[in-house]
């Protein structure tokens, strides 16, 4: 029997395992949302574009499956491009399915006809403008297998509205078997040898852990072998949650906002083990300065990765799965140096935090009091700015897919519809988005979408009335020059949620200055995370709080700024 | 200057990858052959690079989906000074140049 190009797109969604997909419906791809109905996907209904791509994207965070998102041509594509960048430098595996104006109109300029393949370029693992209804069983199996395989990323899939129209006689999905490639050759097994040389000759070995470790799903595995190397360990934003916080080797967050503990051992180190990470400035600092006294043993499944901001001494290429343990079997037989001395004094009581409990910063104290009373296997959705690095700060939990944010791309706007995605995943689980005031104003519409779906996120706004971020660097580095970054007119958050038909309330600073908090505080605050419905909580935070340690940009993490400078 | 070459499967936009892999670095394409060879297709490049460059090129060039091979018309491995060589350099190499 024939069937249309649209019911084979979702009968081919659904030989891979999608049961959801998020996206806006438009013209070109009206066929494809005609078809929905009695397909077995389920659609969810964003309010923008960008929302569907975030909470596809974090569907994908929080579960490792590849997540779904829909939009039409032109516009609708275009508002897929920030997700799409977010998901390439996240490693996060995504599915965009795009309609694209009909065959015969293509490249003339139609209405919202625009080159989505072309756009997304740069940004994607691997494309496909559909140019026959014969293509789109094999162009979904591939985009599948590409987005899945090996360091995951995003794939967009363009579809002209007359194939999805066309009708044929369908066989079946098919399965995707890629060409062997000669990059595709396992390295070696013979690195251990070289490790336990540099180890042999180390005073003061590291371990740095980033997203790549959880990625691989070998977080048992590289738990084992950090208990068995027991030195200083920390971890990127995204490697949060793959070390169990307390591990005594462990000293939290690396990089520009990093531990005391963490940027000082790095840049002693004399031997740097990196599981998983790319190095990216935000860890490195001024990567002409950073670990300078280190030789780099880098675990990566993405030889790209390689080299970006300096050589390393020993590649490990493979995936963590696989590499991992086959270091840690080599590893026993032989024995390892003593690092205990070096341990006490990395991990010791001078490196450690100036403030440990935030006393005199009411936002931390404010995020430690949620973070202490959420329930176990919570999922903490950050977006991006002050309140981001305040929640890596503080955030301490062994839940390896328990923190998520735009780390990368840095997305503002980001985590009020990935919390939707992630919520929609987990209905059971405690989902907390935290935002700043500006972030959450870049896709305020996902409350419409939270409150359709009645899904019980709780949304905080750290509510500061500045960019704190941008503000931040504006006091430090630009003479206070605080050029469009007050957002002193904001909105009444409270009374928006309301309009959306959420409960809301806010909290003030004044409430955190009590340690520890009043009954009454604790009280409301374990409310708020319990509650079955959506609730939105607004913390009324000093407009010129800062985030410290800070490592300013172009300094090494030597030069770390500890505290606020009473001169500034 | 130096001369790469880079055998790939001509799928749609293979191509505007791997050369996108030189311009996204703003370097100049001041030659690009790209023709059928036996099965696949084949891009001859000739860049101004670094060694730094060369080696992610060749990483950048093997993360993209149907590239095949990638090779240098000049004796870049033998001149890497580097302590990991981008490719073509035995583990041996590599190894001795971290122990040092």
């Amino acid at each position: 029997m024939e069937i249309k190009g649209a019911d084979i797109v979702l009968r081919c969604l659904r030989a891979e395992g999608v049961e959801l997909v998020f996206g806006y419906p438009g013209g070109a791809i009206m066929p494809l949302y005609d078809a929905l109905e009695g397909s077995g996907v389920r659609h969810i209904l964003t309010r923008h574009e960008q929302g569907a791509v975030f909470a596809a994207e974090g569907y994908a965070r929080v579960t490792g499956e590849v997540g779904v998102a829909m939009a039409t041509s032109g516009p609708g594509a275009t508002n897929l491009v920030t997700g799409i960048a977010d998901a390439k430098m996240d490693s996060v595996p995504l599915v965009c399915i795009t309609g694209q104006v009909r065959s015969a109109l293509i490249g003339t300029d139609a209405f919202q006809e625009t080159d989505v393949f072309g756009v997304t370029l740069s940004l994607t693992k691997w494309s496909r403008l559909v140019r026959t209804i014969d293509e789109i069983p094999e162009a979904i199996a591939e985009g599948f297998y590409w987005a899945r395989s090996g360091r995951p990323g995003p794939v967009v899939i363009d579809i002209p509205t007359d194939m999805l129209k066309a009708k044929k006689e369908f066989s079946g999905p098919v399965k995707f078997t890629p060409h062997a490639r000669a990059a595709d050759a396992k390295a070696d097994g013979g690195f251990t040898d070289t490790i336990v040389a540099l180890l042999r000759q180390s005073s003061k070995p590291v371990a740095l852990v980033g997203a790549g470790a959880k990625l691989s799903g070998a977080i048992p595995e590289l738990r084992r072998l950090l208990d068995n190397l027991n030195i200083p360990t920390f971890a990127t934003v995204h490697g949060l949650g793959a070390v169990p916080p307390e591990a005594s080797y462990y000293l939290g967050m690396v990089g520009m906002h990093g531990t005391r503990a963490a940027n000082t051992a790095l840049n002693e180190t004399d031997l740097l083990f990196v599981f998983g990470a790319r190095l990216d400035d935000r860890v490195t600092g001024e990567p002409t300065r950073f670990a300078p006294h280190a030789k780099i043993v880098h675990f990566e499944i993405d030889p790209a990765q390689l080299d970006r901001v300096r050589p390393c001494e020993v590649p490990v290429i493979g995936n963590l799965a696989d590499t991992i343990p086959a270091f840690q079997a080599e590893l026993r037989r032989h024995s390892l140096p003593d690092f205990s001395g070096w341990r006490a004094v990395a991990c010791g009581p001078e490196r450690a935090e100036l403030d440990p409990r935030g006393l005199a910063q009411p936002t931390i104290r404010f995020l430690d009091e949620l973070f202490s009373r959420l329930p176990q296997d919570s999922v903490v959705i950050a977006d991006v700015g002050q309140h981001q690095m305040w929640a890596a700060q503080r955030y301490r939990s062994s839940s390896p897919r328990g923190f998520i944010t735009s780390g990368g791309l840095g997305a503002m706007g980001f985590a009020l519809p990935a919390a939707v995605g992630v919520q929609l995943a987990k209905p059971d689980t405690c989902v907390l988005c935290v935002s700043g005031d500006g972030g959450f104003q870049m896709n305020i519409q996902e409350l419409a979408t939270v409150r359709r779906l009645a899904l019980p996120v709780k949304m905080v706004i750290v509510d500061n009335k500045y960019l704190g971020m941008v503000r931040q660097w504006q006091q430090l580095f630009y003479q206070r020059n605080y050029a469009e970054t007050d957002l002193s007119d904001n909105p009444d958050f409270v009374e928006i949620a309301k309009a959306y038909k959420i409960h809301s309330f806010r909290l003030n600073e004044d409430a955190m200055r009590e340690f520890p908090v009043s009954a009454e505080t604790g009280d409301e605050i374990d409310r708020f995370l319990r509650s079955p419905e959506p609730e939105l909580l607004v913390f009324d935070c000093a407009p010129e709080a800062n985030v410290f340690p800070m490592v300013p940009a172009g300094a090494a993490l030597s030069e770390m700024l500890l505290e606020e400078d009473p001169a500034q | 200057m130096q001369t790469f070459h880079i055998r790939y499967r001509n799928t749609q936009g293979t191509l505007m990858r791997i050369l996108n892999a030189a311009s996204r670095r703003a370097l100049d394409l001041p030659v690009v052959h790209a023709e059928p060879s036996e099965h696949d297709h084949l891009v001859t490049l000739a860049l101004e690079v670094n060694q730094k460059q060369v080696g992610q090129l060749y990483r950048e060039w093997y993360g993209i989906a149907d590239v095949i091979k990638v090779s240098s018309g000049a004796a870049h491995a033998s001149a890497w000074t580097g302590a990991h060589p981008p490719a073509g350099v035995p583990m041996e190499e590599s190894r001795a140049a971290a122990r040092a």
